[in-house]
């Protein structure tokens, strides 16, 4: 709708579906043909069956994307349904995610001590900056900036993709919306502090620390806590000082190639304290971006260089849920982690996460599965092939809402006590109930591991809190008591 | 922003201006691009007046009492809707925050342009007929559902000939306009919950015809957020009598059997918050306890293995086992 007044068709059959470029939990991007206009055009397909958030979330998602019409935020030409699917028509930007054009680039040469030169990293920054100022001006928040939601076209375009998880977020005397966030919206090597502890609520300037450590992302090749599990994630982000270019180095120097106004640029977007970081209008006024050039420079440095279209059809559809994702609370209360695209080799068998080892544990169809289970064997070379185990730790928040945690438990690799500490870091669990919930996990996990003959291990074990008020507790409803739950 | 410093426009000027350039637009003469541009400039410098903006706080509570004033005064706010089709992408957004903004205003428990509104539902009816044209649907949808959150308003919406126009925008081909139109509809169902209760008893048979027609849509989307809404409705206890005269017609109960046996588990579960209804009424008519009775042992059956999965949820398991409890026991009535 963006577009000047031309309309798309919203007919299945005036729409010609070529290649999957990318694959979701609940969603399929395909490369299209409109026949009628003679144009290309991406579609993404979601099926409404397995969307579990409700129809507002959806519509507001779309709303998002149709108030925007801005060169460097995703176009959206329309939407309608087929069947128990949504397709939605956007622009097709042929040259991919900024983070499929990260993977290949460090797939095909040395990237060790950079990926992108610094012109390159000014020229697609400065266009994202200038769609999140646009966004900002509009009321929103993306909350969601990163690499792999950097689009490319083909003719050197930079678009913001993605607005799953954008919310908006009124400027001004407007009394209808609140003035700050309280969800718990992002993925978590990109999150800003003050999104994860929740307390404040938070605004745009979130936009711009996930906008700092996409610079990162764009030098380095990943996220500064990208080896991390999402738990530890947020607590390194809270409690250590702001990660900067070098913060994932492995050695002295490595990344010495950057200049300091690049570093400055980063440390200015990184500050804790979310007031301090620029707005996106005042960043695009900093010397760094006077390096930008134009598009002509990018398709010479990112579009010849990327994968051809057909490496990610295939890439897409061998992704493997993995680490990076969404820790989402979903409207219900419940938070969901919701795993998404990663970067896998994919070459390397060995990296994909042993997702299915839970279906293994149920249905012993080979010998040597028995080996995946040793638990203790922490330090494993390959820490990825530990079974994971999914979990879901169901309490009252500070509130007296009930709410979902839901995490891995990787055996062998994990340790009770560990991921207690983590979620008392993330500030889901009152630290007097560490001890009490690390030894009901390590129960639960070791009779699911190793059942005692004849006996069926339970799935599920209720608990009493240390940190229960001194009101009437009750077990069945959870007051003053914490179930942990193994899911399938 | 202006070349020296703040903006000197009084809100009287401002509106002036504003009209001047929509009236422009309106007539469409060859001067159309420089009022276009007009528009553009004014609204903003309204917009920022309400707002304001990262550099200016918003003006005083006298200014805006000026600007709402000569805003009433001057119908532009009904100009403008009726000319958003002209108004540029950008423009027309804010044509939108301006109007919500003034519609909020409040001076002590008085809503102004609430009441003015009141004077000139038209501004009601145009904004609802916004639904009929793409590229203004859902600013319009913003507008409406600001309004449809004072009762006055919701009220004459409901009670307009236009309001069944929303079953036809609920089910329009592009997604985020049917969507859209479903929000406002929804709000103006269940917001006020007196007013809803006393339309819906008021006009049921109007009102549930047309939703049968929803409940039977080609569109996946439709039938699922008709069914679901369908469902919140009867179980508002404001919406008691409603749901009594709901579950005494048998041709409910049918199709609401049929929608059990769909093949979306979304639109399943849905109706089975619908069916329960029927089933749980302790004084069934004849027409329904034949039909149950009909069916009772493929009904136990159909119950005991629907949805098994969903053994987290506590309340549906209760209700399930209470539905198949009293589906075995049903005899037939004596009369």
């Amino acid at each position: 709708m963006a577009g000047s007044g031309h309309t798309w068709p919203n007919s299945q059959d005036d729409y010609e579906l070529l290649d999957v470029i990318g694959v979701g939990a609940t969603a399929v991007v395909h490369a299209a043909y409109c026949r009628p206009r003679n144009e290309k055009c991406a579609i993404k397909r979601i099926n409404l069956e397995k969307w579990n958030t409700s129809m507002d979330e959806l519509l507001k998602e779309i709303q998002a994307m149709s108030s925007c019409n801005h060169e460097n935020v995703v176009t959206y030409y329309t939407s309608f349904v087929v069947k128990e699917e949504l397709w939605l028509v956007l622009r097709l930007l042929e040259g991919g995610s900024l983070l499929d054009i990260i993977k290949h680039k460090m797939r095909i040469s040395n990237c060790k001590h950079g990926v992108f030169d610094e012109a390159t990293i000014a020229t697609v920054l400065k266009e994202v900056l200038k769609g999140l100022e646009y966004f900002h001006q509009n009321g929103q928040i993306h909350r969601d900036i990163k690499a792999g939601n950097i689009l490319l076209g083909d003719d050197g375009i930079v678009q913001i993709a993605d607005f799953g998880v954008s919310a908006w977020l009124a400027t001004g005397r407007d009394l209808s919306r609140q003035k700050v966030r309280h969800t718990f919206v992002g993925t978590p090597c990109w999150m800003a502090p003050e999104v994860m502890e929740q307390n404040h609520g938070y605004d745009f300037k979130a936009d711009i620390w996930s906008f700092g450590i996409t610079a990162i992302e764009m030098a380095t090749g990943t996220a500064p806590y990208h080896k991390y599990p999402p738990m530890k994630v947020l607590m390194l982000t809270l409690q250590n000082d702001p990660p900067t270019l070098d913060t994932g180095a492995e050695e002295k120097d490595q990344y010495k190639a950057y200049g300091k106004t690049f570093r400055k640029m980063i440390f200015e977007c990184l500050q804790k304290d979310p007031a301090k970081r620029p707005t996106a209008t005042e960043l695009l006024k900093h010397s760094f971006f006077k390096k930008a050039r134009d598009r002509k420079y990018l398709v010479s440095t990112l579009v010849t260089i990327g994968p051809s279209m057909e490496t990610r059809v295939h890439k897409a559809s061998r992704r493997q849920p993995g680490a990076s994702g969404r820790l989402h609370r979903m409207e219900t209360g419940e938070w969901v982690w919701e795993s998404e695209e990663e970067d896998d080799d994919e070459d390397d068998a060995a990296r994909d996460r042993p997702m299915n080892t839970l279906e293994r544990a149920d249905s012993s169809d080979s010998d040597d599965d028995r080996a995946a289970f040793t638990i203790g064997s922490a330090g494993a070379p390959d820490a990825r092939q530990a079974p994971l185990i999914n979990l879901v730790l169901r309490m009252r928040n500070a509130r007296n809402e009930l709410n979902d945690i839901r995490f891995e438990f990787a055996a062998g690799k994990d340790s009770a006590d560990g991921i207690a500490t983590e979620l008392v870091g993330a500030g889901l669990l009152d630290a007097r109930d560490a001890d009490v919930t690390a030894r009901q996990l390590q129960r639960l996990v070791d009779d699911f591991l190793f059942p005692a003959a004849g006996a069926t291990a339970p799935r599920s074990l209720t608990f009493r809190l240390n940190s229960a008020p001194p009101e009437p507790e009750d077990e069945q409803s959870l007051i003053g008591f914490a179930q942990i739950s193994i899911v399938d | 922003m202006p070349l020296f410093g703040k903006s000197q426009k009084s809100p009287a000027e401002l509106v002036r201006s504003l009209k001047d350039a929509v009236t422009a637009l309106e007539r469409g003469d060859k001067k159309a691009e420089k009022a276009q541009e007009d528009v553009s400039k004014n609204l903003v410098l309204i917009k920022n007046m309400l707002y304001g903006t990262s550099d200016a706080e918003p003006q005083t509570d006298i200014i805006v009492a000026q600007l709402a004033q000569e805003l009433y005064n001057t119908n532009l706010l009904l100009l403008l809707i009726q000319n958003l089709n002209r108004i540029d992408f950008e423009g027309k957004k804010d044509v939108a925050q301006v109007f919500n903004n003034v519609l909020r205003r409040q001076i002590g428990t008085r809503s102004p342009t609430v009441e003015y509104i009141c004077t000139k539902p038209e501004i009601l009816f145009t904004l609802m007929s916004g639904y009929e044209h793409q590229e203004i649907a859902s600013n319009c949808g913003t507008m409406l559902r600001e309004c449809a959150r004072y009762e006055a308003l919701a009220k004459i919406m409901l009670y307009s000939d236009d309001f069944y126009n929303f079953f036809r925008y609920v089910e329009v081909s592009t997604f985020d306009i049917a969507s859209d139109a479903f929000s406002t509809f929804k709000e103006l169902l269940t917001r006020h919950k007196m007013l809803c209760a006393e339309f819906l008893e008021t006009n049921y048979d109007k009102v549930f015809s047309h939703y049968q027609r929803l409940l039977n849509s080609e569109n996946y989307v439709t039938r699922r957020q008709s069914l679901k809404l369908l469902g919140e409705l009867l179980l508002d206890r404001h919406n008691f009598s409603i749901m009594t005269r709901y579950i005494t017609n048998p041709d409910n109960l049918k199709l609401m059997m049929n929608m059990l046996k769909e093949k979306s588990r979304n639109i399943q579960f849905e109706a089975f918050h619908v069916f329960k209804v029927f089933v749980a009424n302790p004084n069934k008519p004849k027409p329904i306890l034949d039909i149950l009775l009909r069916n009772q042992d493929k009904l136990v059956d159909f119950l005991t293995k629907f949805h098994t999965d969903r053994s987290e949820d506590e309340q549906f398991n209760d209700e399930k086992a209470y539905l198949i409890k009293q589906i075995k026991e049903l005899k037939p009535s004596e009369h």
